[in-house]
């Protein structure tokens, strides 16, 4: 499985350490699992604990197999459980009940830290707005997953050229104050595709972009499914839904 | 929605303007509260019973604010008679009540016994015939039947006699003597006469009987017992003191009371020692009843109780040749009991020929106790063989008679001076170590010259001890003459202590000397607080009672003039002024202005208070080869002059200071919490422009705001400096209400529009790379420099505030200085004083929740955001402590400097606590704000 985890190596460029050389546009080999994520059942309750407020119930019996290279919309009109689905498949949240299988593994048997383990291998997670650190640059933004494994350093050629393929090559210097949201999209882009994700988790990618902006991003999720990861987006972006290999539309 | 309704929806103005307030009204009430309390505390206890202490000029004489000695009875005089009424001329004098230390007299104990139970039984040619026929006499059959503790045969017995003497820290023995002898049951034995048969009461057979040495008699048997002669007690020296009663009643009031009978005393051309004698004499001579045996013979009004040391003391003097015409009798109130630790007991051993001891009979020991008199022992100084049961009662009453029958005093004209003390270093509370020079060595605890009789006393019985004496002759008059005692009365100095209360009521000039406590040992290390009590050994020259009061009259008796001299050693002067001690101060300070210029020194001593001084006593013992050895520190009371003005302005510092830090904590919380609201209303201020307004018009938007909340603080300002009338609450709400303005302009300006320019890159490269947990966090504090340093600030500002309520809780005793009124003061204002300071802990928590608050929010989105990228708990837990850690360096700093600041400035003895506190107060803020992020 580790193998599944390093980049093409096919590129040449400046680096001194040979197994991170890279390539534009050809971020990681497609991964081996065909499923590297799958929702079975999964229900969504929130409240009714406290105050006898009434449990509002967002998503009930859901079903989903994300396969690799495949780009799977979640649509759906607001608050109608787009994003709980999001964060109950890149774990950041446990579902009221179901199972949620990365690479066939529940998550139910994991404990936080191998979960965030798993994690930083398997899931890039893209958030609405991007949520970038305030104070670090483009680049160590995009380098922050790195940390974690002390990799820092090897992973810095490797981020500028993610820099480069999100169009931002001239801007990994700036601070997210100084990037527009569309600008912050891509670094979050960027940045959840520098440890060779195979699952891009992204969140309304495309919400308050203009249209050329927008177009920009679908492109990026459009190429990343090319090289077999597997891209879940909750979007009603019309041309995201129209370009995703699959669609699931929420009540 | 008016500005009103918007400052109601701002909580944060609305927060802050409560918050102000409150702290204001806490602060301005428990302020004056608190400075009412200890100015009624000081005042009330700074006049005592006399204002001013007057003595003869010295050169030690020193200025105000000096420590006193307590001991002004010191023997020395100065001052004259015709002074003293010039003084109680004054119109200012409302009592000037003179004392002098009169003499140490020596007297001896009365010759001790032992008495073993050798009752005979009813025998009609001997005790039968004193109730033969006797109506109030026990009827003969009712008489019990002969018994005693000795053997029928005599049997040999060791006798040895000890006495001890204690001063609370060390024992020594005064002596030790052992006779042997025979002893045995006694009988009548029956003879013959010139004038016929006559019985006489003998010891058996065989009996050699037991004799100490000389003055010690023999044992011999008589009616109820036999009685063995012990060893002789050592002398006790009593001092005396003169008073004038009735100026003395004036002070003391009903605890004066003891000293009515002196009021009654004959006056001096009356006091003939001789006359007085003859008078008693032809009243024995008319055979006084029994009742008027235990009342006491009327003398000039006065029932005189203890008659009998007069009438023997007269007849023992007059017999030696002692009364002379100049001879005068003194009038005396002797103190009840002593604090004098001396243990006489006998140790009685059956012993067989060769000495062996074949049984111990047992040890009989009596003390010096409350039953004590001096001048007048209350009973015999009788120890009972184990066993022994007193069948002298069967006489009859004579409790009350024998009472008086006693050895008495010799008198003695030596003098006490007080120690020389020099000035030492000055101890970390301000007191004065203190070095007494002693005098002489003279050799104490020796037998009296001569016996009751006249005869000489074998001294070589007991090893006498050398003792430091601080004794030193006085030249007095031309015509010293043995006085004659009249004892009078007696009294209780415990009462009289009681009576005079404990700060400052009788702060100089007490009947007892101000009592001694052991700090210290010779080699300077600490040691259990112990009160030395007098003794006879070294220690009793440190603390020696006060045995008997007298009058004026008794004191020129005793010295020997027939004129008034100059024989008073200090005048108590109570000024007439009413009131307290700030209402009385400026008609005292102008008596005593009057009195000093008599040419006299006048300390004022209203005002002051007890202080204990440390003072090292060297020369304390000597051993057999004559090295001297220091007994160590010891503490006593003393007296620090205008001690009421150091607390009172001392306290109302340390009042006013936490005063001021709870203000300072204020504004922290207003600067903080107008941060917030700035950080709230910035982007509606955005939406607000987008909108059309103009910047004048968000500028009188926001101080619309805070113009209500300013107009809250004003009106809360105004209320609070009517209803207290005070400088200070004026003071403070203005600060108060100027500081909330200053925030309002602030925040005006904080809110203008500023052009943001998206410019080239800016990443410093300068900059630590992020690549771990303990770099990220550094990143992020120095990106958000203005909130890592406000929240380093107000955890500073909590740490310093602990640091400070530590250091008043340690030291609120000391807070104004070491006197006993400082610490009735520091009490007085302790719990206002530490609700300030736990104000002053609330401010700073509140300056740390809500300045942390800010920061929460925003850095829960990044630990999220970080955690969706792989970050495990463990690593975010590191960036939560990292971060709290490198602030809590900054504010590590900022707070052991705030706290030892304001331990040095509160209590100067409890700055290094206040700092530890402040270290340990942040240093726990760590885990906790890690904990509450997580």
């Amino acid at each position: 499985m580790t193998d599944n985890l390093e980049p093409d190596l096919t590129a040449t460029t400046e680096s001194t350490d040979e197994s991170f050389q890279t390539r534009a546009n050809t971020i990681v080999r497609a991964a081996d699992h065909g499923m590297p994520l799958q929702l079975s059942n999964i229900t969504i309750r929130y409240g009714g604990d406290k105050g006898g407020a009434e449990p509002v119930t967002v998503v009930e019996d859901f079903n989903l197999t994300l396969h690799a290279g495949e780009m799977h919309c979640v649509a759906g009109r607001s608050g109608s459980g787009k994003t709980s689905i999001l964060t109950v498949g890149a774990g950041l949240t446990l579902p009221t009940s179901g199972r949620v299988l990365w690479e066939g593994d529940s998550l139910e048997k994991m404990g936080d830290d191998e979960i965030a383990d798993r994690r930083r291998a398997l899931i890039g997670y893209v958030d609405q707005g991007g949520a970038l650190i305030d104070g670090m640059s483009a680049l160590e933004n995009v380098l922050l997953p790195a940390v974690p494994d002390g990799e820092v350093e090897q992973r810095t050629e490797m981020a500028k050229d993610l820099l480069d393929l999100v169009g931002l090559g001239r801007r990994m210097r700036h601070r997210p104050a100084q990037l527009s949201g569309g600008e912050r999209q891509r670094v979050a882009i960027a940045r959840a595709l520098i440890l060779g994700t195979r699952v891009l988790v992204v969140d309304e990618p495309t919400a308050s972009l203009d249209r050329t902006s927008a177009n920009r991003i679908i492109s990026i999720l459009k190429d990343t499914t090319s090289d077999g990861i597997a891209v879940l987006v909750a979007s009603h972006d019309h041309e995201l839904v129209r370009l995703s290999d699959t669609l699931t539309e929420l009540n | 929605m008016n500005a009103v309704q918007r400052f109601i929806r701002s909580r944060v103005l609305l927060l802050t303007a409560a918050i102000l307030i409150v702290a204001m009204c806490l602060s301005v009430f428990i302020q004056s509260q608190s400075q009412a309390a200890l100015n009624r505390t000081v005042d009330e206890n700074s006049r005592g019973l006399y204002d001013i202490l007057v003595q003869a000029k010295s050169a030690d004489t020193k200025d105000g604010g000096a420590l006193l000695q307590p001991d002004i009875a010191n023997g020395q005089g100065g001052i004259s008679f015709p002074q003293l009424e010039k003084i109680r001329g004054l119109s200012g004098t409302s009592v000037a009540a003179p004392i002098s230390l009169v003499s140490r007299v020596t007297q001896n104990l009365e010759t001790p016994r032992l008495d073993a139970m050798d009752y005979l039984g009813y025998n009609a040619g001997l005790a039968g015939g004193a109730t033969a026929g006797d109506p109030t006499g026990t009827d003969s059959k009712n008489w019990p039947a002969p018994e005693s503790v000795l053997p029928a045969q005599p049997k040999k017995y060791r006798l040895t006699a000890t006495a001890v003497s204690s001063d609370g820290v060390s024992q020594q023995t005064l002596f030790q003597t052992s006779a042997e002898g025979t002893l045995g049951k006694g009988q009548v034995i029956e003879q013959q006469t010139a004038g016929g048969k006559s019985i006489r009461i003998a010891g058996p057979g065989g009996e050699t009987g037991i004799k100490f040495p000389a003055p010690a008699g023999g044992s011999e048997h008589n009616l109820f017992n036999l009685s063995v002669a012990l060893p002789m007690a050592p002398q006790v020296t009593e001092s005396v003191v003169a008073v004038d009663p009735t100026a003395e009643r004036a002070l003391l009031g009903s605890a004066g009371d003891f000293l009515a009978p002196l009021q009654k005393a004959p006056p001096a051309d009356t006091r003939n020692a001789g006359a007085i004698g003859r008078y008693f004499e032809q009243l024995f001579a008319k055979s006084p009843t029994q009742q008027e045996l235990e009342q006491g013979p009327d003398f000039m009004g006065v029932k005189l109780k203890y008659w009998a040391p007069l009438m023997t003391q007269y007849q023992q003097a007059k017999l030696s040749g002692q009364i002379t015409d100049a001879s005068q009798a003194i009038p005396l109130i002797v103190r009840q009991g002593t604090s004098l630790d001396l243990k006489y007991s006998v140790k009685i051993q059956e012993i067989d020929d060769s000495g062996k001891v074949v049984n111990d009979v047992g040890t009989v020991s009596r003390s010096l106790d409350k039953d004590y008199l001096p001048f007048v022992s209350k009973s015999p100084f009788a120890l009972e063989w184990p066993g022994s049961t007193d069948h002298s009662q069967l006489l009859g009453n004579t409790g009350n008679f024998s009472q008086g029958l006693y050895q008495p005093a010799q008198w003695s004209t030596d003098f006490a001076a007080a120690p020389k003390y020099k000035d030492g270093e000055t101890s970390a509370n301000g007191a004065v170590g203190k070095s007494a020079t002693p005098g002489d060595w003279v050799t104490v605890n020796k037998l009296p010259e001569k016996s009751a009789f006249g005869a000489m006393v074998d001294q070589s019985q007991r090893k006498p001890v050398d003792e430091r004496s601080y004794r030193e002759n006085l030249a007095t008059g031309s015509k010293p003459a043995t006085p004659l005692p009249m004892v009078y009365g007696t009294f209780d100095p415990a009462q009289v202590q009681k009576a005079a209360g404990d700060v400052n009521k009788l702060p100089l000039g007490g009947y007892d000397p101000a009592p001694m406590t052991l700090q210290k040992d010779a080699s300077g290390n600490d040691t259990a607080a112990k009160g030395l009590k007098p003794s006879l050994s070294a220690t009793g020259l440190v603390s020696q009672s006060a045995g008997a009061i007298t009058d004026y009259y008794g004191l020129a008796a005793a010295r020997g003039y027939d004129s008034n001299a100059n024989v008073i050693d200090a005048i108590r002067v109570r000024a007439s002024a009413p009131g307290n001690w700030k209402q009385a101060q400026p008609e005292v300070d102008k008596l005593a202005a009057q009195i000093r210029d008599m040419g006299l020194e006048a300390t004022v001593v209203a005002g002051s208070a007890r202080e204990d001084a440390n003072i090292f006593v060297p020369g304390y013992s000597k051993d057999d080869a004559g090295k001297e050895s220091a007994l160590g520190t010891v503490q006593q009371s003393w007296v620090r002059q205008d001690a009421a003005d150091a607390v009172s302005g001392s306290l109302t510092g340390t009042n006013i200071t936490l005063l001021f830090l709870t203000l300072c904590g204020a504004t922290l919380l207003t600067g903080a919490s107008t941060v917030s609201y700035i950080r709230q209303r910035r982007s509606e201020a955005g939406i607000l422009r987008a909108m059309g307004w103009t910047q004048r018009k968000i500028r009188s938007w926001v101080l619309e705001e805070f113009g209500i909340g300013a107009g809250i603080v004003a009106v809360a300002g105004i209320a609070l400096s009517l209803l207290s009338w005070n400088l200070a609450t004026v003071i403070v709400s203005a600060s108060v209400l100027f500081i909330y303005c200053a925030a309002a302009y602030i925040a005006a300006q904080q809110l203008r529009h500023r052009d943001v320019v998206d410019q080239e890159p800016q990443h410093d490269e300068r900059l630590i790379a992020v690549d771990s947990p303990l770099t990220f966090a550094y990143r992020q504090l120095v990106t958000h420099r203005f909130s890592s340093v406000a929240l380093a600030v107000a955890v500073g500002v909590f740490g310093a505030a602990v640091g400070a309520l530590i250091a008043l809780l340690i030291d609120i005793p000391r807070a104004a200085g070491a006197s006993a009124l400082s610490g009735l003061a520091s009490a007085t204002i302790a719990l206002p004083s530490v609700i300030l300071a736990v104000s002053g802990v609330l401010v700073g928590l509140v300056l740390t929740l809500v300045t942390g608050r800010f920061e929460l929010q925003a850095r829960r989105e990044q630990l999220g955001t970080l955690r969706a990228m792989g970050w495990n708990p463990d690593m975010l837990g590191q960036v939560r402590f990292f971060e709290n850690a490198l602030v809590g360096a900054v504010a590590l700093i900022l707070g052991v400097l705030g706290a030892l600041g304001l331990g040095l400035l509160l209590a100067p003895y409890a700055a290094l606590w206040a700092a530890l506190a402040g270290v340990l107060a942040v240093i726990c803020w760590i885990p906790i704000a890690t904990k509450v992020v997580k």
